[in-house]
């Protein structure tokens, strides 16, 4: 079982492995409030998309079985899973804490 | 002459490796030094090698790729090269066609390649470096009578190709596919011979394709110095 700040920590990790590759220019500020998507986020789709899979796989590997967030339940969910970090955190534990 | 270690510290996928196109395509990787290369076939493995891994996969089974790519972690985490070349043929008129083996070619030639494609990009993204290379046909081009499914996946799989690429391009992945022509295999033995024969002749240049033609695209899309080579389809003998 991983808890709620080693996920934490495999977003952030994501979200600054992202941030290594930006220009200094487009570099944004990663922390728990960081918007992902929508009108005040900073990344780009594409960007999103590689945040979600590293994460994806990040806690898959730690957790010892796969989650998927890019089903269609992550996709219906009435608060976007992608909305911010801890929107994202928040799903990601819900799926942690399912029975296998 | 090849350099033995031309793929020394690569890990390449091919699929349908159990025989024919994709078999020696596996082969070629081994011979040349590649560090590991992993089989997907839905039967048993036919390659005896030390570097040569195989999985029993239905690549047109979306559950069953993604077990495997999970299976396969145990092998490697990471792939610098997939070569997609698992395909289903049923040449038949569409007013007779079975829908149940268009849905197979569909399943096998267009969704199986996306599948891999899929899980694959998301292993070569940690390394910033891959190759996506697909087998497509002549067929895309040529729309022989019979071949609609088999044409149209062909089609598709340049355009899957073509979209991976645009998708994929910050990662420094490229995206190409290889339209072969005819080459002596289960495959071919399949259709009525005179057919064949009758479009070889109409090709530029009238021959079947030998199992070199397609390595050497397979080397040129695989190359270092190929990394401005993407969403392209090269095709052999002359079509267009």
């Amino acid at each position: 079982m991983i808890e709620s700040k080693d996920v934490l920590e495999i977003i952030l990790r994501a979200l600054q492995n992202l941030n290594d590759e930006l220009p200094d220019d487009e570099k944004f500020e990663a922390g728990p409030t960081t918007p992902l998507f929508g009108p005040n986020a900073t990344l780009d789709s594409l960007a999103l998309v590689s945040v979600i899979v590293d994460v994806e796989g990040d806690v898959s590997t730690a957790l010892g079985r796969s989650i998927s967030l890019t089903d269609d339940r992550a996709m219906s969910q009435e608060i976007s899973p992608f909305d911010d970090v801890q929107t994202l955190l928040n799903y990601i534990m819900t799926l942690v804490n399912e029975s296998p | 002459m090849m350099s033995e270690d031309l793929y020394a510290g690569k890990v390449v996928l091919v699929t349908g490796s159990r025989r024919g196109v994709g078999k020696a395509i596996a082969e070629h990787f081994l011979k040349n030094g590649a560090d590991k290369v992993i089989g997907f076939a839905r039967g048993a493995g036919s390659i005896d090698h030390p570097n040569y891994h195989h999985f029993e996969v239905d690549v047109g089974d979306t559950e069953s790729v993604i077990m495997s790519f999970a299976a396969l972690k145990q092998v490697t985490d990471s792939i610098q090269i997939v070569v997609n070349n698992a395909a289903v043929l049923t040449s038949q008129y569409s007013m007779i066609m079975p829908p149940a083996a268009a849905q197979a070619m569909v399943n096998v030639n267009l969704l199986g390649p996306f599948l891999v494609s899929r899980e694959a990009a998301k292993m070569m993204r940690k390394r910033k470096w891959g190759r996506i290379i697909n087998i497509g046909s002549m067929a895309a081009s040529l729309e022989p009578i019979g071949d609609s499914m088999y044409a149209a996946c062909k089609a598709g799989l340049s355009t899957l190709a073509n979209v991976m690429a645009k998708e994929f391009a910050s990662m420094n992945v490229t995206c190409n596919t290889l339209g072969i022509n005819a080459i002596e295999s289960d495959m071919l033995a399949q259709l009525p011979r005179d057919k064949i024969d009758a479009i070889i002749a109409g090709l530029p240049v009238p021959r079947m394709s030998k199992e070199d033609d397609i390595l050497n695209v397979i080397d040129f899309f695989a190359a270092e110095r190929s990394s401005q080579i993407t969403a392209q389809t090269v095709f052999l003998g002359g079509v267009n």
